[in-house]
């Protein structure tokens, strides 16, 4: 007895009840302009490449990984010596925060010189600062997790930063070490930020990000919108999508070489009452910040410096968060202002982290 | 070469290099996940024991040793001999309990018993208790699974 | 104002190389020597602890730690268990960027294909010379 599919049955059931249709019908018309800047357009999906890999090898190491300050350095000992091939699905979940962040930077730096956070794409803009935020908490949270003294210094040092934020601060910090210091409870609570609360916050704040990138639709280089010249374009689905896919595997092959050949090793297990090793550091997409942190003086007049530290780049933070309301006329003047201030960003950054180094 | 109407299409079978390669491609990926995600624990092929502990053991007399992460069970026989066996039930893997006044293994979990050789002799358990062999080498106590062979 | 390239090109760059040059510092550099607690000899984990492939020589305690109530002193740098495990690497790597260019190449035809396609309006029939065409065709034929 031959049993026979039909798929377009199949497909109609599912559309009778569910109705997606519309959102397939939408994908094959969607749009992609191509014009001299819209390489860029490839960043935002990288990431969401790389957010799949943390995904994957995230439940990997989380089947073998103990969330205890008894056993966390143990069974990450464990995972790297005993199972088969774990030192590489570690190799590659710690290689991956990298990239990814690497390459959410990269896309706000391409946004942010494009302008296409200008009308209609401010909210897009605020959810992707929303996003950087998240997925450094990721990298944050997770750089504690192995438990040895790098990461326990860095979280001390970490988590000491919003104490210097008057009223809350103290709250906060308190929340984040599950006490007034760091402890056991501090590890547990943190893998379950990064493993449950962040992941739930980050989908959610994704999907918004994209269906508001589906709904605007894809943002065109200034001058050729002020020229009201019809960009050319290709259609989403096949062609960008197979492009998309090259790149991807590029990346990806460039990425595995780089686990495959510099895979990261454990430290030395965390002491609550050892001195702080030398050469601490937090992970390298926060040392422009924690350099900048280190040249303020111990004290400024009433506060200290660390104070006017924090409140200084709370305040940067916040401009950058609302900066399509700030930079409301790019086609002006001000618009090259915020060029300029972008470069200097960029540059302020990549020394600052250089420095912290030295 | 042309073929008119040909129902397999030179971009069929383009299409079907390609999904095949990213077949093999996806498979190379998948199989380190697949042997990461399920490792092998395996039993211990043999348990060394100390002998002294259990050198003074009368016959009849029933002691719990650990096998791997099992209870093994190790009895003296009336005639001076060991024999071991692993106290899981064969039924759905419960550890047996020993009951002395009545000389029978006891699982509590289905009502399973097995006498004191570790035949099955009442409930559900299908099979007797896994037999394990027993060396004395001296002032250790060997014990090792059926047939996996003597060290040399 | 057209921003220069050139300084695309830097950020990225350096946003790539960047955490290269981290991890080159970080395998460059010996694990700090501490005073070895007593490490009581572990049963179990029989493999040392593997080492990095490209950091030559140098430093490295590759032992794995005590059991339990020990503290680990020495810290765990990646390295081959033998020589099987660094062929298989090797081979895995090769195979890997071959997989990928012969997938590069396959989609390179279909990104062809597909841009022909579109270039020639196959799929909106009223749009092309072939508006008469009484079979067009639909997206997922």
């Amino acid at each position: 007895m031959k049993i026979k599919i039909d798929m377009k049955k199949f497909a109609a059931w599912f559309d009778d009840r569910l109705a997606l249709t519309p959102i397939f019908k939408y994908m094959t018309h969607k749009e992609v302009p191509q014009h001299e800047h819209s390489f860029w357009y490839y960043t935002g999906s990288s990431i969401l490449l790389f957010l799949a890999i943390q995904i994957v090898t995230g439940i990997m190491l989380a089947l073998y990984y103990r969330p205890t300050l008894e056993g966390a350095t143990a069974s990450i000992e464990r995972i790297m010596t005993e199972l088969p091939l774990g030192w590489l699905v570690r190799s590659v979940h710690s290689w991956g925060a990298t990239f990814m962040i690497a390459f959410v930077l990269v896309h706000l730096l391409a946004i942010w010189f494009t302008k296409s956070y200008r009308k209609p794409r401010e909210a897009t803009w605020m959810t992707g600062m929303m996003l950087l935020v998240v997925s450094m908490m990721f990298g944050f949270t997770g750089y504690l997790l192995p438990w040895d003294d790098l990461s326990l210094a860095a979280t001390k040092v970490g988590t000491n930063i919003p104490a210097a934020i008057p009223v809350v601060g103290k709250w906060v910090t308190q929340f984040l070490r599950g006490g007034d210091d760091v402890t056991g409870d501090t590890l547990t609570r943190f893998f379950i930020f990064h493993v449950c609360v962040m992941p739930l916050i980050l989908f959610a704040i994704l999907a918004i990000h994209v269906l508001l990138v589906q709904k605007e639709g894809m943002s065109i280089p200034l001058k050729d919108e002020l020229a009201k010249k019809k960009v050319p374009s290709l259609p989403f689905w096949p062609n960008f999508v197979l492009r998309e896919v090259v790149i991807w595997l590029v990346l990806f092959g460039v990425f595995m070489t780089i686990a495959l050949a510099f895979a990261p090793s454990l430290g030395p297990t965390a002491d609550l009452m050892a001195p702080a090793p030398e050469g601490v550091k937090p992970e390298w997409y926060f040392l422009f910040l924690f350099q900048t942190l280190k040249i303020f003086p111990a004290n400024m007049g009433p506060v200290t410096g660390e104070f006017v530290a924090v409140i200084i780049i709370v305040i940067t933070v916040v401009i950058i968060f609302f900066l399509p309301f700030i930079d409301n006329k790019p086609e002006g003047k001000k618009g090259k202002v915020f060029q300029y201030l972008g470069i200097i960003g960029v540059i302020y950054a990549i020394v600052f982290s250089i420095w912290s180094l030295l | 070469m042309r073929i008119d109407n040909a129902y397999f299409t030179r971009r069929k079978f383009l299409n079907s290099l390609l999904g095949g390669w990213l077949g093999a491609v996806a498979a190379s990926f998948i199989a380190p996940i697949v042997k990461f995600v399920w490792p092998p624990y395996k039993e211990p092929d043999e348990v060394k024991l100390v002998f002294a502990d259990f050198s003074d053991m009368k016959p009849g007399e029933v002691k719990n040793f650990a096998w791997g992460v099992k209870p093994g069970i190790l009895k003296r026989a009336a005639d001076g001999s060991f024999i071991a066996m692993v106290g899981v039930c064969t039924h759905l893997d419960c550890n047996v309990t020993w009951q002395p006044e009545k000389r029978q293994f006891f699982c509590a979990c289905h009502d399973g018993y097995y006498d004191e050789e570790g035949k099955n002799i009442q409930g559900p358990p299908p099979k007797p208790l896994r037999r394990l062999d027993v060396a004395v080498e001296g002032e250790d106590l060997f014990v090792r699974k059926p047939g996996a062979g003597a060290k040399a | 104002m057209r921003t220069p390239r050139i300084l695309f090109w830097l950020v990225t760059v350096s946003l790539l190389l960047g955490p290269l040059a981290a991890a080159a510092q970080q395998a460059g550099t010996p694990p700090e020597a501490k005073d070895k607690a007593q490490v009581e000899a572990a049963a179990a984990p029989a493999a040392p602890a593997q080492e990095a492939k490209p950091s030559p020589a140098p430093p490295a305690a590759k032992k794995p730690a005590a059991k339990a109530e020990v503290k680990r002193t020495e810290p765990i740098v990646p390295a081959y268990t033998g020589i099987k495990e660094k062929t298989a690497v090797i081979v895995f790597f090769v195979w890997l960027w071959f997989a990928i260019g012969v997938l590069i190449y396959f989609l390179r035809q279909w990104i062809k294909e597909s841009d022909r396609i579109y270039w020639a309006k196959y799929y909106e029939p009223e749009e092309s010379p072939r508006k008469d065409n009484p079979m067009a065709p639909t997206l997922g034929d």
